[in-house]
C-alpha cells in the first residue's frame, strides 16, 4: 500500500479553496507531483485509485470514453457490475485529456439523484446508493488482535485546549456583559427570563445562560428542517436569519445534500422498495394504528409476529416491542429494579437510560467509560461494602451498558464484561440502540460481533429506528424475564401500542438481513415461541417462513438475505474506510474502526458552525453539499466538542471518497489536524481496501 | 463584574496581582531549571506580554481547566462515613457469598392473572374485531377510538402516499435532521386547532407527558396535582424532584385549601420566588371524571400557578369539534400553559404532543429529554394526524352521535347506580352539555332518582360526557384477588354471551402511587351503531347482576 507520509502533494495545499486547476491536477493520478509515490503504487492500486473515480454518463461520457472496446455507458445492462466497467474505463482514462473542472462539475450535476451507470432498481439512487463492486465489502467482526477500545484517549495538542478553554470562557464573559447590558436596554427580551406579575421565570437565566448565550450563536447548524426520506441524501430547508438566531426565515428553497448524519444504518430508511411496499398492504389491510393499549385490545397478530421475529434475530427466547426507543429504557428498568438494587451504569451511558434508572428508585454508581478495570473495582466495594449505611448486601446489581456508544462509537468490552459476570453475578443489561443490525456478521449486534451467546445477556434492549427505518424499541432475553416485563413495564399497560405500519416495517427490514428460510427447511417450530437449546446452531440462520404473516411478500433479493448481507457488507466497509481514512489525514477520530458512528473531534466551539456550514456550501469543485451533526458540551464533555458522522449502507465509495474530500479541504482552513497526517487523501482513496483490511 | 471599567486596577486588587505575579516570578525560575523551559518561557513571554489583567485571566483559566480535569465524573456515594476498608481477600470471600435476588421474582395471584386474559386482536383494531384467526366477530369497547378514526378509509390513503415521499422511520431526533417539514406543518395546525401559539410532537403519548413535566418542574417547584392523576403525570412528577402536594381528586375546595397552605408556608419562609404548578386532567384515565377547568383556571390565577393539563382523553372526545376541555368549557386554550395530549387516543394515530405558548414548546425542544433524546415521529403518524384534525372540524356531527351513545351506554347501566347521573331512558339531549357548577362531576347532574337505590350494585364515578367509562362495584369481595377474579368473569361472559369486548381496567399494582381499585373499562365511540351500544349495555347489565348481585 502507498506508505508515504509525504504531504508534497497537490491537496496538502494550503489554500483553503481548492481551485480548479488544482483539483484536475489530483483527478489524474498521473500527474501527482510527486512522481515517487505513483511509482511506489503497485498496479493494482492504481487500478483501484481509477475505480474510485465516478464514472461517465451522457454530457462528459465523450471526455472518458472514446476509444473503448464496446463499451457504452447508456447501456441499459443493470446487471453490469462496477467491475465489468473497469478495463473500459481504466482504458478511456488513459487515452484520453484528462477533465477539467467544468467537466467535474459536469458530471458530478445531479450527482445524489442519478447513478453513473444505469440502473433498474427499485430504490431511488437518491434514498439507496448503487455500487455494485464486491471489494468494497467488509465483514464486521471482532479481531482480537484490535483493541476493543483504546487503553489511553488520543490527546489533542495542549495549545488546543488552551485555545478551547479561552474561547469558553469568552463565549461566559462576554454573554454575561450582553445579559447585563440586554436587561437594561431590551427588557422585552428577557421577560421570559425574569419572574412578572407574582410568576417565577419559567426558565431562569442562570439556567439557560448556555442555551441562549452559546447554543443560540451557533443554532443555524441544529434542527435544520429537512423533507423526504433520511436516506443516503436528504433535503433541507435553506434558511437564513436576521436576528441572531432567534427566528428563522425561508427562504422556499431546498438543497439537497449528502447525508451523513441519520441513524439509517442499513440503509431501510426508503419510500420505495420491498419494505415500501410491504408497508403500504400493511396499511390498506390494518390501518395505521392498533388504538391502545397493549394489554387491553391492542395486542395484534403482527405484534406477536414481530416479537417471535425479534427474538429469533437476536437470539432470545421471548421479546416485546414498545412503541418509543426512549420509553423502552425509560419504562421498562423500573419495572426490573427497585429499592435495595443497584444499578451499575456507564458513565456516557444514555438519557432514557438515566430517565429509567431515576425512576426505578434504585442506588446508581457510575464507572468510567467502557473501562473494565474501574467497574471491577466498583464491584468489589460495591458487594464488598453493601447498601450504604446498613451495610445489607444489594437484592441484586444491574450493569447497564450500550453495544455502540452513540457519541463515542466506541464499542462496549463485552468479552470482559461477561468474564466479569460470571465472577460477580451481576445481571447485566446492553442497550444495543445503535448496534443493532449495524454490528457483527450477521448483523445481530455486539453478541453476534464478538461471537458470544446473546443468552449471557440477560436483558438484551434495542431500537428499530435506527438500521431497521422503523420506530420503537425492544427488550427480549428469557420468556420468564419477559412474561414479567410485560404486566410489569409501564408502556405495556399504560402506552399506545406500535402502529402496525411500523411493526411491518420491522418484519420486512428484520426478515431480509436474515433471510427467510424456504417453507420445506423449517419443521414444525412454529407454535413453540422459544428457541429451542437444540435448534441453538440455527440462531443466526434465516427465519423460517411461517414468521413472516402469510399476506406479506417480498421481492427475491430480500427474501433470500442477499440484498442484506450485502447491506451487513458496505456498511462494514464504509465504516472502516471512513474511520481509518480520517485518521490517516491527521484528524483525531475517536471510537472503534468498525463502528458506523465516527466521532471527529473538533475541540474548539468557534469551529463548530464553520465546519457544518462549510459541510453544507462545499468548496469543492463538484460541490456536492453534505450535511453534519455537530455534538458539544453537555452531549459530550466541555473540551471535546466533534462532527459526527454517521455512515449507512447506502453511501457508495464515491460518497465517501467525497466526504474524505470535504473534511481534507477544510481541515486546512478550520486548523483541524490535531493528529499526524501520514497520508494524503489521494493515498487514502486510493488504497482503501488496504486500509480496510490492515490492522491498526 | 463587568461592570468595573477595564483600564484600573481596582486597589483591594492591587495586592492580590502582586501576589500572583510574584508567584508567577518564582514559578518562572523554578522553569527555567527544568530542561526544554526557555521555549516554554519564550511562548508565554510572547503570548502574554506584562499585563496583569492577562495574567489573572490564565491563572483563572488554569485554575477551571485543573477543576474540569480533576472532576470525575464517576464519583457517585464513594466512600461515605460508615465505608469499611477491607483486605483484597475479605472481598473475594464476600463476592463469593454474595447471592442476588433472581432477576424477576415470581408473579403474584394478581399479576399471573393478566397475560392469560389478555386478547389477541387478528386482523386490523377498530370497532368490530376478532380474537381468534377464524371466531366470531365482537364489538370492540376497549380502545379508545372515540370518532372511529382508527379505521378511517382517508388516513390509510394519506399513510400510503406519505409512505411514498417520506419512508417510515424518521433515523434521527428532531436536532439531527429527524425535523420533517410535515412535523411543522402538524404542529402549527394542531396549534390552531386547540386555539394556542405553538406546540410540539413526540413519538409517543406517554413519553410526551412523563418528560414534559420535567423539563419545567425542577427541585425546589411546587407542584399541586390532583390524587387521580395518571401514570405518566405521576412518573414526571416523580422525576421532577419538585415538591409535591396532593389534592383530594376532583375537589376544587381541597384544592383551594392546598394552594392556600402552600401560600402560609411560602409566605413563613420567606426565600425566593418559586415555580408553582397545578397539574390535572382534563378527563381522569383512571376514571373518566371530568375536570372543573372554569374553578381550577380561578383558583390557578389567583394564586398564580401555572397549569399543566393532561387532555390525552379529552381531546378528539369533548367540546364540539373534539377541541377538548377548553372548547368544552369555552376557556381560551392560551390561558392554559401546556396541554398534554396523545395523537394515539384522539385522533386514531399515533404519537403525543404539548401545547401552549412557543416559550414553552421552544424550552421543550432543548430540554425535554424524550423530545431530544428520541426520533421523531414517523412521517406517515404525522401526516394522518393532520388529516384526522381536518376531518373532526369539518364533522361536528361526530361528537353529538358519540355523545348519544355514550348516553344511550350510560342509560342502560343506571339502574345498578347507587346515584345515577344519567337518565334510565335515553332522552333527547341538549346540543351543548350541561356545564357542572359544583367539585364532583357525579353529583353535577342530578337526574333520576334522589333516593338511594336499592338495586345499586355498580357506580359509575366517569362524567357523563365521557366516552371512557369505568365501573367500580358497590359491594366488592373482600379481597383485591377475588374482586379481580369476579370481574373477569363480567368480562367472559359479555364477550361469550353479547360478543362484545370489554375489559378489567388494567394497573401497574405495586407500582402506582395510589393503588386504583379494580374496576371494568368501557369505551365508547361515535362510530358504533345506537343499537349495537343499547345490546351493549343490556349484555353488561344483564353480566352485573349475575355475578355481583349481592347473594
Ligand atoms: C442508546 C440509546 N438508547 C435509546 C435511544 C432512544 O431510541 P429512540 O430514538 O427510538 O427513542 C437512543 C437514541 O438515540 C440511544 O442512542
Amino acid at each position: 500500500m502507498g506508505k508515504s507520509s509525504r504531504r508534497s502533494t497537490a491537496t496538502s495545499s494550503t489554500t483553503p479553496s481548492i481551485t480548479p486547476s488544482a483539483r484536475s491536477a489530483f483527478f489524474n493520478s498521473k500527474s501527482t507531483p510527486s512522481p515517487s509515490v505513483s511509482e511506489q503504487k503497485s498496479a493494482r492500486t492504481s487500478l483501484i485509485n481509477v475505480l474510485s473515480r465516478p464514472r461517465p454518463t451522457s454530457a462528459v461520457s465523450h471526455l472518458f470514453a472514446v476509444s473503448n472496446e464496446g463499451f457504452s455507458p447508456f447501456d441499459d445492462d443493470f446487471d453490469l457490475s462496477d467491475q465489468s466497467t473497469i478495463s473500459s474505463y481504466a482504458s478511456s482514462i488513459s487515452s484520453t485529456r484528462h477533465p477539467s473542472a467544468e467537466d467535474v462539475a459536469q458530471l458530478y450535476k445531479d450527482y445524489l439523484d442519478k447513478p453513473f451507470v444505469n440502473i433498474k432498481s427499485t430504490f431511488k439512487h437518491s434514498e439507496f446508493g448503487h455500487d455494485n463492486n464486491p471489494n468494497w465489502r467488509w465483514t464486521s467482526q471482532w479481531n482480537p488482535d484490535e483493541p476493543i477500545h483504546p487503553m489511553v484517549e488520543i490527546q489533542p495538542p495542549y495549545y488546543v485546549l488552551l485555545t478551547t478553554y479561552i474561547s469558553y470562557l469568552m463565549f461566559i464573559v462576554l454573554g454575561h456583559i450582553r445579559d447585563f447590558f440586554g436587561k437594561r436596554f431590551v427588557p422585552a427580551h428577557y421577560a421570559h427570563l425574569m419572574s412578572h406579575n407574582g410568576y417565577a421565570a419559567l426558565n431562569s437565566d442562570f439556567d439557560s445562560f448556555y442555551t441562549r448565550r452559546l447554543k443560540k450563536r451557533i443554532d443555524d447548524i441544529f434542527s435544520r428542517p429537512v423533507t423526504g426520506v433520511a436516506g443516503r441524501s436528504i433535503v433541507v430547508y435553506d434558511r437564513y436569519s436576521n436576528d441572531e438566531q432567534d427566528t428563522f426565515q425561508y427562504t422556499g428553497g431546498k438543497t439537497r445534500a449528502l447525508n451523513v448524519s441519520s441513524y439509517n444504518y442499513l440503509g431501510f430508511a426508503s419510500s420505495s422498495g420491498g419494505c415500501a411496499d410491504a408497508v403500504e398492504v400493511a396499511i390498506k389491510r390494518y390501518g395505521i394504528s392498533s388504538a391502545g393499549f397493549r394489554l387491553d385490545a391492542s395486542t395484534l397478530d403482527l405484534h406477536q409476529q414481530t416479537e417471535k421475529l425479534v427474538a429469533r434475530f437476536v437470539g432470545a427466547e421471548a421479546a416485546m416491542v414498545i412503541s418509543q426507543g426512549f420509553a423502552t429504557n425509560s419504562t421498562t428498568i423500573p419495572a426490573l429494579v427497585g429499592k435495595g438494587c443497584l444499578v451499575i451504569s456507564d458513565e456516557l451511558n444514555h438519557a432514557s437510560i438515566r430517565f429509567g434508572v431515576r425512576l426505578s428508585g434504585a442506588s446508581i454508581r457510575m464507572f468510567k467509560h467502557n473501562d473494565m478495570k474501574s467497574l471491577e473495582k466498583l464491584l468489589r466495594e460495591c458487594i464488598s461494602q453493601g447498601q450504604p449505611r446498613t451495610h445489607r448486601p444489594w437484592k441484586k446489581i444491574l450493569i447497564i451498558v450500550e453495544g455502540l456508544y452513540s457519541m463515542e462509537g466506541s464499542l462496549v468490552n463485552l468479552p470482559q464484561l461477561i468474564e466479569l459476570r460470571r465472577r460477580y453475578k451481576f445481571y447485566l443489561y446492553v442497550d444495543e440502540a445503535h448496534s443493532i443490525g449495524a454490528i457483527g456478521p450477521n448483523g445481530r449486534g455486539v453478541c453476534d460481533y464478538f461471537g458470544i451467546d446473546s443468552r449471557e445477556v440477560d436483558v438484551l434492549m434495542g431500537t428499530f429506528t435506527k438500521s431497521f427505518g422503523a420506530a420503537g424499541g425492544y427488550i427480549a432475553g428469557s420468556k420468564e424475564l419477559i412474561d414479567r416485563l410485560r404486566v410489569r413495564s409501564h408502556a405495556m399497560c399504560y402506552a399506545e401500542s406500535m402502529s402496525p405500519a411500523v411493526l411491518t416495517q420491522i418484519i420486512a427490514s428484520m426478515g431480509s438481513i436474515m433471510g427467510i428460510a424456504p417453507p420445506l427447511a423449517s419443521p414444525a417450530e412454529e407454535e413453540s415461541d422459544s428457541v429451542s437449546i437444540v435448534s441453538r446452531h440455527a440462531v443466526y440462520g434465516p427465519a423460517p417462513a411461517s414468521s413472516l404473516p402469510t399476506w406479506l411478500t417480498l421481492p427475491t433479493t430480500l427474501l433470500n438475505g442477499t440484498e442484506g448481507r450485502e447491506r451487513l457488507r458496505r456498511l462494514a466497509f464504509n465504516s472502516r474506510y471512513l474511520s481509518s481514512g480520517l485518521r490517516k489525514l491527521g484528524f483525531i477520530v475517536y471510537g472503534h474502526r468498525d463502528s458506523p458512528i465516527i466521532p471527529l473531534l473538533v475541540f474548539s466551539p468557534g469551529k463548530m458552525p464553520y465546519f457544518s456550514q462549510m459541510m453544507l456550501k462545499r468548496i469543492g469543485v463538484e460541490k456536492t453539499p453534505i450535511v453534519v451533526v455537530v455534538v458539544a458540551y453537555p452531549a459530550t464533555p466541555l473540551i471535546s466538542s466533534r462532527v459526527r458522522f454517521c455512515l449507512s449502507a447506502s453511501h457508495t465509495k464515491n460518497d465517501i471518497d467525497m466526504l474524505l474530500r470535504a473534511c481534507d479541504e477544510i481541515a486546512d482552513v478550520l486548523d483541524l489536524r490535531y493528529g499526524k497526517q501520514t497520508m494524503t487523501v489521494d493515498e487514502v482513496i486510493a488504497s482503501a481496501e488496504e486500509l480496510v483490511a490492515a490492522n491498526f | 463584574m463587568s461592570s468595573t471599567a477595564p483600564t484600573e486596577i481596582p486597589t483591594p486588587l492591587i495586592p492580590l496581582l502582586s501576589l500572583l505575579s510574584s508567584a508567577f516570578l518564582t514559578l518562572q525560575s523554578l522553569f527555567h531549571r527544568i530542561p526544554g523551559s526557555p521555549i516554554i518561557v519564550r511562548y508565554i513571554k510572547s503570548s502574554y506580554q506584562d499585563d496583569p489583567y492577562r495574567s489573572l485571566l490564565e491563572v483563572l483559566l488554569l485554575a477551571f481547566a485543573v477543576r474540569t480535569l480533576l472532576q470525575r465524573r464517576t464519583g457517585g456515594e464513594a466512600e461515605g462515613k460508615s465505608f469499611i476498608k477491607l483486605t483484597a481477600k475479605e472481598i473475594d470471600e464476600l463476592v463469593d457469598d454474595w447471592q442476588p435476588v433472581a432477576l424477576v421474582e415470581e408473579p403474584n395471584e394478581l399479576d399471573a392473572m393478566i397475560l392469560p386474559t389478555v386478547p389477541t386482536i387478528y386482523g386490523p383494531n377498530g370497532i368490530k374485531v376478532k380474537t381468534s384467526p377464524t371466531g366470531k366477530s365482537l364489538l370492540n369497547m376497549v380502545t379508545p377510538n372515540w370518532t372511529g378514526l382508527v379505521e378511517n378509509e382517508r388516513l390509510k390513503q394519506v399513510a400510503v402516499e406519505t409512505l411514498h415521499s417520506y419512508g417510515v422511520g424518521t433515523c434521527g431526533p428532531a436536532g439531527f435532521y429527524g425535523y420533517i417539514d410535515v412535523h411543522m406543518d402538524f404542529e402549527q395546525e394542531l396549534a390552531n386547532f386547540i386555539g394556542t401559539e405553538s406546540s410540539i410532537t413526540y413519538a409517543q403519548g406517554f413519553a410526551a407527558v412523563s418528560s414534559c413535566i420535567p423539563a419545567f418542574a425542577k427541585r425546589g417547584d411546587i407542584i399541586v396535582a390532583d390524587r387521580g392523576c395518571n401514570f405518566a403525570i405521576q412518573k414526571g412528577l416523580q422525576i421532577s424532584r419538585s415538591t409535591i402536594r396532593w389534592f383530594a381528586h376532583g375537589d376544587m375546595a381541597d384544592l383551594e385549601k392546598v394552594l392556600q397552605s402552600v401560600e402560609r408556608d411560602l409566605k413563613r419562609k420567606g426565600g425566593k420566588l418559586t415555580k408553582k404548578f397545578i397539574v390535572a386532567e382534563g378527563i381522569f384515565e383512571n376514571d373518566g371524571m371530568l375536570l372543573d377547568l372554569p374553578k381550577v383556571m380561578e383558583l390557578k390565577k389567583k394564586f398564580k400557578y401555572r397549569l399543566m393539563l393532561d387532555e390525552t382523553y379529552s381531546i378528539g372526545m369533548v367540546g364540539a369539534h373534539g377541541k377538548g376541555l377548553t372548547e368544552y368549557y369555552g376557556v381560551p386554550a392560551a390561558e392554559v400553559d401546556m396541554i398534554f395530549g396523545s395523537m394515539a387516543s384522539s385522533f386514531g394515530t399515533g404519537g403525543g404532543f404539548c401545547a401552549g405558548s412557543s416559550v414553552v414548546c421552544s424550552h421543550q425542544r432543548i430540554n425535554s429529554s424524550a423530545s431530544v433524546f428520541s426520533a421523531s415521529l414517523p412521517a406517515l403518524l404525522t401526516t394522518t394526524s393532520s388529516t384526522a384534525l381536518s376531518i373532526l372540524l369539518t364533522t361536528p356531527t361526530l361528537f353529538t352521535t358519540l355523545q348519544s351513545n355514550v348516553l344511550t351506554f350510560r342509560a342502560q347501566l343506571s339502574k345498578l347506580e347507587a346515584v345515577p347521573s344519567v337518565p334510565p331512558t335515553s332522552s333527547p339531549r341538549p346540543s351543548l352539555p350541561v356545564l357542572p357548577s359544583s367539585a364532583s362531576s357525579t353529583e353535577s347532574i342530578p337526574i333520576g332518582a334522589q333516593t338511594p337505590n336499592k338495586d345499586a350494585i355498580i357506580q359509575i364515578p366517569s362524567h357523563p360526557s365521557s366516552a371512557l367509562m369505568y365501573i367500580f362495584l358497590l359491594n366488592p369481595p373482600s379481597t383485591v384477588e377475588e374482586e379481580e377474579a369476579l370481574l373477569q368473569d363480567v368480562v367472559d361472559e359479555v364477550q361469550t354471551n353479547g360478543s362484545i369486548l370489554i375489559t378489567r381496567a388494567r394497573r401497574l399494582r405495586g407500582q402506582e402511587t395510589f393503588e386504583p381499585e379494580p374496576s371494568l373499562k368501557v369505551c365508547v365511540s361515535a362510530a358504533m351503531g345506537k343499537k349495537d351500544v343499547e345490546k351493549a349495555g343490556q349484555a353488561l347489565r344483564a353480566a352485573l347482576v349475575k355475578f355481583c348481585s349481592s347473594e
